[in-house]
């Protein structure tokens, strides 16, 4: 049984309600969340420390603008923790960021929530998801995936959070309308909760309502895995799907894990040399320009694929439409379970290519 | 599949074991292929990853990483990494349908002149099955 | 050189426009007018272009130099192999028109060197967006061959900055272009335009006899109608910005993914300035300013990034679009920068890529210049 904080209130205005008090009490130097502009379908990450501010707030509103991890491995130290309220996959990607020394978990309090997804890119920029919202969180409180969220989100078995200080019972709550239930889940949230007015009971998440979704999470994930099929088609199948790459280079870009300012394969490192790039046409007959596309690729996945916690920004900023959540996702739970990992799981489990074992896969080498 | 098919196999060797043992084969008048292409680094950890995926996306037929044995590494651990590294490299060709045994991984000594010669002859053979790396010839990549 | 004096050789359509291209790029391949060929070829699984750099002479039937999407702009695909280092192949680079200014820019930015490279251009039709080609490829490529065959030339199935484009045919800079617009159905022109285009007409054995005021006279009725087309979008793209407020609301979806910048041709630096820690933010400066106004938006420097990158790029800006074209969230980029660009370069009377001896205003001055200034030093001497 673990420690709840009711708010009489919807469960975003409780939220807010309490973000309120926390500022006003100076518990935090500020609050880091989703604000509405002033457009249409326009949210924002903001950093906000006047709390009449706190009405533009939807901190549970459905949507990445970018994945919030990534900001918040730019706050180096705080003398007072910031409460930000992110979702799972971005609390996820924020531990993997910790364990590359990206970020420092002392400068939050972290509010995550039970997560019923978030709404794509391509929605969002023809104004169609204010609209949806009702029926959205219709959808969430009856633990249904709604059908406009995006198809990584419909593939997430990570949807109840990890290493959350508070948790925001969402997905599958009926009551999300009038009563706020916040989880909490260490000493620091029952610390910052001291002195708010509402009361504190004892309850715990529905557990076979938990398995429900996780098991039609599970196999949708398992259905858009099957939909690539790049183990079986040999290199051609490869440079059919990664042929159109334009080599931007968004996908790492907003990739939290791609925190490197300059990135290796931006650098000169892997250039080739003109006399090589001419021995190379000759050979070839004819060389693709820019050069190193699928090169690219394949050394993102290397460096990074094992930590992939799934968040789905890369394919939204594809300009090409390439599905790299989805294959990058796919190979990386490949590679992260040779070695038994689960990305953003625990602070203290170690990144796989940091650490070794001296017996492990002991007929390796030795033929 | 040309008969005449002679692979390329660029093979990073680590000077304190792997090379020396080459080195040894080559003292003691053993023959080994003409098809493995050296490159001396001090240390198989040495090997970045993405020198594995260039050396294939230009064209290597076969690509050999050779390093001390587990325990024995002149610079205590960096083995290990190696190890891991090979097998998260190799597990991601094969997900991409890449032919993941293009790539080898071989624990070999200073002293071990013979099994130098042993690996790279079968390493040699099983590429010459498989024949020319199609990465050689796609314009694409 | 004098309009009036441009002459061309006419040479007939065999069977369709690609075809004759090719054909002359074949014939130059095979004269010594070139060791490779640069242009665009579709990819293998057929739902995009990529540039392929040719030595093969059989590759150039599976190209395509006149592509109907641009996903990669060709100067910054030349640019890739030149900034790898020296090199002595003759490349003959076939782009559009705004491709082949960029690349002039670029050589004066010395990212490419123009010592080896050919430049040839033909009219261009616009291309479409990468989003449309990718809906339906099969239909754009339809869409498209049908458009080369219109007389108008124009289509409201291309990108915004192709419609409002007036540097559409024949540039100053190109060595050689190839003339088709509203010419009889039968010919194109191939224009020697620069002594090296007439070198390589030479080594061809082809004359050219062909007078072609009456080509240019249509490209020049066609060219006012775009400026027009111009002025309107501009006008538009002039409410949209003009303020600090609009400005604001008009990138309120940008996410700082940079990919406007990472599709730019001109932008060529390997780690941008406002990747840098020069332009980063501290977290105590953060708090301060989220202090100070309530509350701080992210992306940080949104606005920043957009002007920024104006004022280091808008005088070599050739409106290619591709920038549009890269942003997740459809924010119209090119036509924004493409207003403020040509502000910018009236100013100095400049026109991007349009001299290769001409210099970069920001990389020159005169010590007497823009009647503004003289007003402000002598304010400034009291």
């Amino acid at each position: 049984m673990d420690q709840v904080l009711i708010v009489k209130n919807s469960a975003e205005k409780g939220l807010i309600e309490f973000l309120k008090f926390l500022l006003e009490k100076d518990r935090v130097s500020g609050v880091f969340t989703l604000i509405k502009t002033k457009k249409q379908d326009d949210y924002d990450y903001a950093l906000i420390t006047e709390p009449e501010l706190l009405k533009d707030a939807f901190p549970l509103h459905p949507f990445l603008p970018v994945n919030a991890g990534k900001i918040l491995s730019n706050f180096t130290d705080l003398k007072k923790p910031v409460v930000a309220v992110i979702k799972p996959c971005e609390l996820r990607s924020f531990i993997e960021l910790v364990k590359r020394t990206q970020g420092n978990l002392e400068n939050f309090l972290l509010i995550s929530f039970t997560c019923g997804g978030a709404f794509t890119f391509s929605d969002t920029v023809e104004n169609k998801t204010d609209t949806l919202l009702s029926d959205y969180w219709t959808a969430v409180s009856n633990a249904n995936d709604f059908k406009n969220i995006r198809s990584t989100c419909k593939a997430c078995d990570n949807f109840i959070p990890m290493n959350a200080d508070i948790t925001v019972s969402l997905f599958g709550n009926k009551n999300i309308d009038s009563s706020c239930k916040m989880f909490l889940n260490s000493e620091k949230a029952k610390t910052m909760v001291k002195g708010f007015d509402t009361e504190i009971l004892e309850d715990q998440l529905d557990k076979t309502q938990i398995e429900k979704i996780s098991k039609r999470r599970t196999e949708y994930k398992e259905k858009l895995f099957n939909e690539i099929k790049i183990q079986d088609t040999g290199l051609d199948g490869l440079i059919d799907e990664f042929g159109k790459c334009i080599g931007c280079h968004a996908c790492s870009r907003v990739c939290p894990i791609c925190y490197c300012v300059l990135c290796d394969f931006e650098s000169s490192t892997y250039d080739d040399s003109s006399s090589m790039l001419e021995s190379e046409l000759n050979r070839k007959g004819g060389v693709r320009l820019p050069t190193d596309t699928v090169l690219y690729q394949i050394g993102r996945l290397s460096h990074m694929s094992f930590s992939c916690i799934g968040c789905g920004q890369c394919t939204e900023v594809c300009p090409v439409n390439i599905p790299v959540s989805v294959i990058f996702r796919k190979i990386g739970e490949k590679v992260a379970k040779i070695f038994d990992y689960i990305p953003g799981k625990d602070v203290a489990e170690q990144i796989p290519v940091t650490i070794f074992k001296e017996e492990e896969f002991t007929t390796l080498g030795e033929d | 599949m040309a008969t005449n098919f002679l692979p390329k196999i660029v093979s990073f060797l680590c000077k304190w074991c792997t090379y020396s043992g080459a080195d040894l084969a080559g003292t003691s008048r053993m023959k080994y292929p003409s098809t493995i292409l050296p490159i001396r680094v001090m240390c198989s950890s040495r090997v970045n990853p993405v020198f594995i995926i260039k050396s294939f996306f230009n064209g290597a037929d076969g690509i050999l990483i050779g390093g001390c044995h587990p325990g024995d590494c002149h610079y205590q651990s960096g083995n290990y990494h190696t190890r891991r590294r090979f097998i998260i490299l190799t597990k991601i060709f094969e997900s991409l349908g890449l032919e993941s045994e293009r790539l080898r991984l071989a624990w070999i000594s200073a002293a071990e002149g013979a099994r130098f010669v042993k690996v790279t002859t079968e390493f040699t053979e099983k590429i010459t099955k498989l024949g020319e790396n199609s990465a050689k010839k796609n314009i694409f990549v | 050189m004098k309009k009036s004096q441009i002459k061309g050789a006419k040479i007939s359509l065999n069977k369709n426009l690609k075809e004759t291209i090719v054909s002359i790029l074949k014939k130059m391949f095979q004269n010594d007018c070139c060791d490779a060929i640069l242009m665009p070829m579709q990819v293998p699984a057929k739902d995009s272009y990529a540039w392929v750099l040719i030595k093969d002479k059989k590759l150039i039937d599976d190209a395509n130099p006149i592509a109907p999407v641009m996903p990669v702009q060709g100067a910054k695909a030349l640019s890739n192999f030149s900034r790898k280092g020296e090199s002595k192949l003759k490349i003959l680079a076939v782009m559009k028109p705004c491709e082949i200014r960029a690349v002039v820019e670029l050589s004066k930015l010395n990212q490419i060197n123009l010592e080896n490279i050919t430049l040839i251009s033909y009219d261009c039709p616009g291309a479409l967006s990468i989003k449309n080609y990718r809906e339906d490829p099969d239909k754009a490529e339809k869409k498209f061959t049908d458009m080369l065959k219109k007389p108008e030339f124009l289509d409201n199935y291309v990108k915004s900055v192709c419609k409002n484009c007036d540097n559409f045919s024949l540039l100053p800079v190109c060595d050689l272009h190839v003339g088709y617009y509203k010419s009889d159905k039968n010919n194109v022109f191939l224009i020697p335009n620069s002594k090296r285009g007439k070198q390589n007409l030479e080594k061809l054995n082809m004359k050219t006899p062909q007078d072609l005021s009456e080509w240019m006279q249509d490209i020049e009725e066609i060219r006012k109608k775009r400026v027009k087309n111009k002025q309107e979008r501009f006008k538009q793209i002039k409410n949209m910005v003009e303020g600090f407020d609009s400005l604001r609301d008009t990138f309120t979806h940008c996410i700082g993914c940079h990919n406007c910048r990472s599709a730019c041709p001109i932008c060529y630096c390997r780690q941008c300035y406002f990747d840098s820690e020069s332009a980063k933010t501290e977290t105590d400066m953060m708090l301060l300013n989220a202090e100070k106004r309530g509350a701080i938006t992210f992306p940080l420097d949104r606005i920043i990034f957009q002007v920024g990158r104006m004022s280091h790029m808008s005088l070599s800006c050739v409106s290619c679009g591709l920038c549009t074209d890269a942003c997740p969230v459809s924010i119209p980029v090119a036509d924004i920068f493409s207003y403020v660009a040509e502000n910018t370069q009236k100013q100095f009377g400049y026109k991007s890529g349009n001299d290769k001896t001409e210099q970069i205003p920001l990389k020159t001055f005169q010590l007497q210049e823009v009647g503004g200034i003289k007003e402000l030093v002598k304010d400034a001497e009291g």
